[in-house]
């Protein structure tokens, strides 16, 4: 141990560490203390997150009838959704649809945040231009879903514009009520979440060390593969967790936009609990749980986080 | 030099992502505009009018579009947003409070806050209506709804102080407690005022987060609706400009938010920046 | 040291960290109205030692009597003892005025009227020399005028016993030795005990009615500065001091030690584990060089010279590549010029010297 850490580190730095609980300190919060404080947080999330999620496992082996549930075990809701194939499609569809709208917020959003975190010299500039893309998250997500009904229709805004400037003869009808349109709208609204950690780890890169490399005679696209994107990489994960998750969840999107052609996992559970099929729900949920998990677990193995940030 | 090529290119790139990002909402506001009762939710404008913002306020004759009704689920809505901002508050930062002490089991504590922020709202708004029809309580917008609210929020505002508190000097508390004063009045009269900004933010992330929050409200605040729900109704059904108007309040009115954050954030703040300043001189 | 019972009495004071002791059995006696200063280098737990006190840790063994109580499980806010802190920790959010009557209004006990706490705190910045000051926010201020702020708002407290951990440390070389002064006087004209927590053995001579050295986590020795000054007890406190070439070697027979210089009789040694031999840098005498000189005597080559103002601090090389100081005070006359490269020879009265260690014949 260095000297100086020695006098002054023990009571700022190694103080909380493994200092045993001797009758925790007074004023300074013990550990007595800090429980106390803990608790209600500890309380509220045990019994409104975690009995909730234990109740959806609980009930998805319970037996459906017409219009009710009864606890009596079985496994019959769970062969019902392995043998059907509209929920397997359905299950297929969200994979798929996450994988896409996955890669498009990061091949629209990696451009913007190289912009933001790299090109832009002055911070004050940057951050204004990172605030001006974080904004519409503080609006009504649902108003921005719906917002994109007059941009894609066969009279929306963007069919208009193709035809005036002559790109198009007639309307795009897919455009909207499509599987299209919900990648479109969901690009647009989760595409935030990824540029703003990317923008963030890009922002902390030593500029010294970008003008090191290129003096040194070092191409942007070397540059690039060697410097900026490793060094991304911790924000790529995080946009990722932050888009996975919301998509993986999504029912609003594809009910706005896609004209029940596009069924996410997310929109049976609405339909399922809509005709009081709480059972078949619940297996969904479970379903749903499994695949948010794994889908966590490999994006953390991609990047060791906690090294990272 | 290759990047005086790329530079532009990407600076016209982020224009137009931007025009990606508003673009939308642009075409929704003139389009709120529409002449009514006959215009569509599309282009041609007919007319200009301000048709469906008097709509809105039920201040046209009754017409074949139904009127939406706003001031109850305005009314549940704030309630309810004020509700969670309050709870996830204070929640959020007694919670942060214990973490500055490292305590038995804080890893798994931590995770199981941010849980909160992390698991999809269809999922937790179908375990707590699960849980709510097993035990036999009503689903409720102040109840089942809140709560779930609250699982949400909390996460946020826990994040934000513990950010905070990382960058709090606890001496000025020793000092305070080495003055007299007890750890109680010291936290209200020196800790609290000191990390008000952070409190600030908190209280912006779980008022509009809750404001806005749609899947935790659809499966656990029953049979009456807030706004987001009124406005998920019309999902299904023929959309009308009026629908439109609506988005460009409620989207002003959390720019209105959003101001007053920033004003208030400033107030705050502004003593720190007077330090920078005096320290410049 | 008027008082006849001490303010402030520890006893076997023991804290940890893990497996790493802070304070290892600290027993401690201040009188009231004394100034004692605390020297210690970094990590031998003096500031431990202070927030133990204070009441800010819990010691894991050993009792905390205060004013006559035991208050080792007092939670601080209940104890009464005032501290100021290295880096002030005044509160941002106040005033200077509000910091300072702050105490006096919020207290748990013994809390006073609004006016009468501004009554008391602008005495108090009077006497601290802030007047004019009182509307000021905390950042509008100096670093000296900070310290000022943090003093008046403890002093007005009128506590028995102020904490001070390196209240000087955060100023610059100027403010400081003003301070030192200003301290003193604060503290004789209110009679309250300061203890000083300081890592500078110049502060501590010079402030201190009494210093105790502190190191890994024990007092090695506790007295008037210029006992502390003349005669430390054991190495470690020589080594503090920074004021002694200090001479590994042997003790061949009792006064007697045999080092670099050659062996010499010396006065009667002090128990210590190691042998050691030491002699104050002002007791230096250099000499041209002269290999036939009678011990003691060192061969050494000058390499550079410092002026502090009232004194001059040479450096020579030994012939082991170790440094030795020389100290020349200015009130003696001009100082002599050595050049640099050149061979000297340093001796001085073996009278002088200081030894520890025990005699290899046991």
């Amino acid at each position: 141990m260095t000297d100086k850490s020695a006098s002054r580190a023990p009571a700022k730095d190694l103080a909380p560490a493994p200092a045993p609980a001797v009758a925790a300190s007074p004023g300074r919060s013990g550990e007595g203390t800090a429980w106390l404080l803990i608790t209600p947080g500890v309380i509220w999330m045990t019994l409104f997150l975690v009995a909730p999620i234990l109740m959806i496992v609980y009930v998805s082996f319970w037996t459906q009838t017409t219009f009710a549930i009864n606890p009596t075990p079985t496994l019959d809701s769970w062969r019902d959704f392995f043998t059907s194939s509209t929920y397997l499609n359905s299950l297929w569809t969200t994979v798929r649809i996450w994988l896409i709208v996955l890669a498009a917020t990061l091949l629209v959003g990696y451009p913007a945040a190289l912009f933001i975190g790299i090109f832009v010299r002055s911070r004050n500039l940057s951050i204004a231009l990172l605030i001006i893309c974080v904004i519409p998250f503080w609006t009504s997500f649902l108003i921005r879903v719906l917002a994109w009904r007059p941009m894609l229709g066969r009279e929306g805004a963007i069919n208009i514009l193709l035809q005036k400037f002559g790109i198009t003869s007639a309307p795009i009808d897919v455009l909207l009520f499509s599987q299209l349109s919900v990648i479109i709208g969901m690009t647009q609204i989760y595409v935030v979440f990824m540029v703003g950690p990317i923008a963030f780890m890009l922002s902390r890169i030593d500029r010294n060390v970008l003008e090191a490399a290129r003096d040194l005679g070092a191409g942007f696209g070397r540059i690039f593969t060697r410097i900026i994107l490793p060094l991304s990489l911790p924000g790529v994960v995080v946009g990722s967790i932050f888009v996975s998750v919301m998509v993986l969840g999504e029912f609003a999107t594809s009910a706005a936009l896609s004209g029940r052609q596009v069924n996410l996992l997310g929109n049976i559970i609405v339909t399922q609990v809509g005709s009081l099929k709480w059972a078949f729900a619940s297996v969904v949920g479970v379903v749903l749980t499994v695949i948010i998990g794994i889908v966590i677990a490999m994006l953390l193995r991609v990047v060791d986080l906690k090294r990272e940030l | 030099m290759e990047s005086r090529i790329l530079k532009p290119i990407l600076g016209v790139y982020l224009a137009l992502f931007i025009l990606f990002l508003y673009g939308p909402f642009i075409v929704l506001g003139i389009l709120s505009f529409q002449a009514g009762p006959d215009g569509g939710p599309q282009f041609p404008i007919i007319e200009w009018s301000t048709y469906w913002y008097r709509h809105l306020f039920g201040m046209t004759e009754v017409t074949r579009v139904a009127p939406l009704h706003l001031r109850e689920a305005l009314f549940r809505s704030l309630t309810l947003a004020f509700m969670t901002m309050v709870t996830a508050t204070v929640l959020g930062v007694i919670s942060a409070q214990a973490f500055r002490r490292r305590f038995r089991g804080s890893g798994v504590v931590f995770y199981l806050i941010v849980l909160g922020m992390m698991v999809p709202g269809v999922l937790t708004g179908l375990g707590i209506s699960l849980l709510s029809s097993e035990l036999g309580i009503s689903r409720s917008w102040w109840g089942t709804a809140f709560v779930a609210h609250v699982v949400y929020t909390f996460p946020f505002a826990f994040l934000v102080m513990l950010a905070i508190f990382n960058r709090f000097d606890p001496s000025v508390e020793e000092a305070s407690w080495s003055l007299g004063v007890s750890p109680i009045r010291t936290f209200r009269k020196v800790t609290l005022p000191i990390v008000f900004p952070g409190v600030l933010s908190s209280m912006l992330f779980a008022f509009t987060l809750s404001y806005d929050e749609f899947p935790r409200t659809l499966f656990a605040s029953g049979s009456d609706l807030t706004l987001p729900r009124t406005i998920y109704a019309t999902f299904a059904v023929e959309i009308h400009p009026n629908i439109f108007a609506f988005g460009v309040l409620t989207t002003l009115f959390s720019f209105a938010l959003l101001t007053v954050f920033g004003i208030l954030l400033y107030l705050s703040t502004r003593r720190a920046k007077k330090i920078a300043r005096q320290e410049d001189i | 040291m008027s008082d006849a019972s001490p303010v402030l009495r520890l006893e076997g004071v023991v804290k940890r960290y893990g497996d790493v002791p802070a304070l290892d059995g600290v027993s401690l006696a201040v009188q009231g109205n004394e100034y004692v200063s605390l020297l210690g280098p970094s990590g031998s737990g003096k500031t431990t030692l202070l927030r133990v006190i204070a009441g800010f840790e819990v010691p894991d063994a050993g009792r905390v009597h205060f004013n006559g109580h035991d208050v080792t499980g007092q939670p601080p806010h209940e104890r009464g003892i005032g501290f100021v802190f290295q880096n002030f920790a005044l509160f941002p959010n106040m005033s200077v005025l509000q910091n300072v009557t702050y105490g006096l209004i919020n207290a748990d006990k013994g809390a006073v009227s609004p006016a009468e706490a501004e009554r008391r705190a602008l005495a108090m910045l009077e006497m601290v020399g802030l007047s004019g000051l009182e509307g000021r926010s905390t950042d509008q201020i100096s670093g000296g005028q900070k310290q000022r702020v943090a003093l008046a708002r403890t002093l007005v407290k009128g506590p028995k016993l102020v904490l001070l951990d390196e209240p000087l440390g955060a100023l610059d070389a100027n403010l400081r030795a003003r301070m030192r002064n200003e301290l003193r006087s604060i503290r004789q004209e209110l009679g309250v005990t300061f203890l000083h927590v300081t890592g500078s053995e110049t502060e501590a001579l010079a402030m201190g009615d009494r210093v105790a050295v502190l190191d890994r986590g024990r007092v090695l020795q506790i007295g008037a500065p210029d006992t502390v000054y003349h005669a430390p007890e054991t190495p470690n406190v020589a080594r503090f001091l920074n004021r002694y070439n200090l001479f590994a070697g042997t003790i061949p027979a009792q006064g007697q030690f045999a080092g670099p210089f050659g062996t010499v009789s010396t006065p009667p040694a002090r128990p210590a584990d190691e042998a050691l031999y030491g002699i104050r840098f002002d007791r230096m005498i250099v000499e041209p060089e002269n290999p036939a000189a009678p011990a003691p005597a060192l061969h050494a080559t000058f390499r550079a010279s410092e002026y502090l103002g009232s004194s001059v601090v040479s450096f020579f090389e030994g012939e082991d590549g170790r440094i030795v100081e020389t100290e020349h005070h200015m009130s003696m006359g001009a100082p002599p010029e050595f050049l640099t490269g050149q061979r000297y020879t340093l001796r001085w009265d073996p009278d002088h010297a200081i030894v520890f260690g025990q005699s290899a014949a046991g």
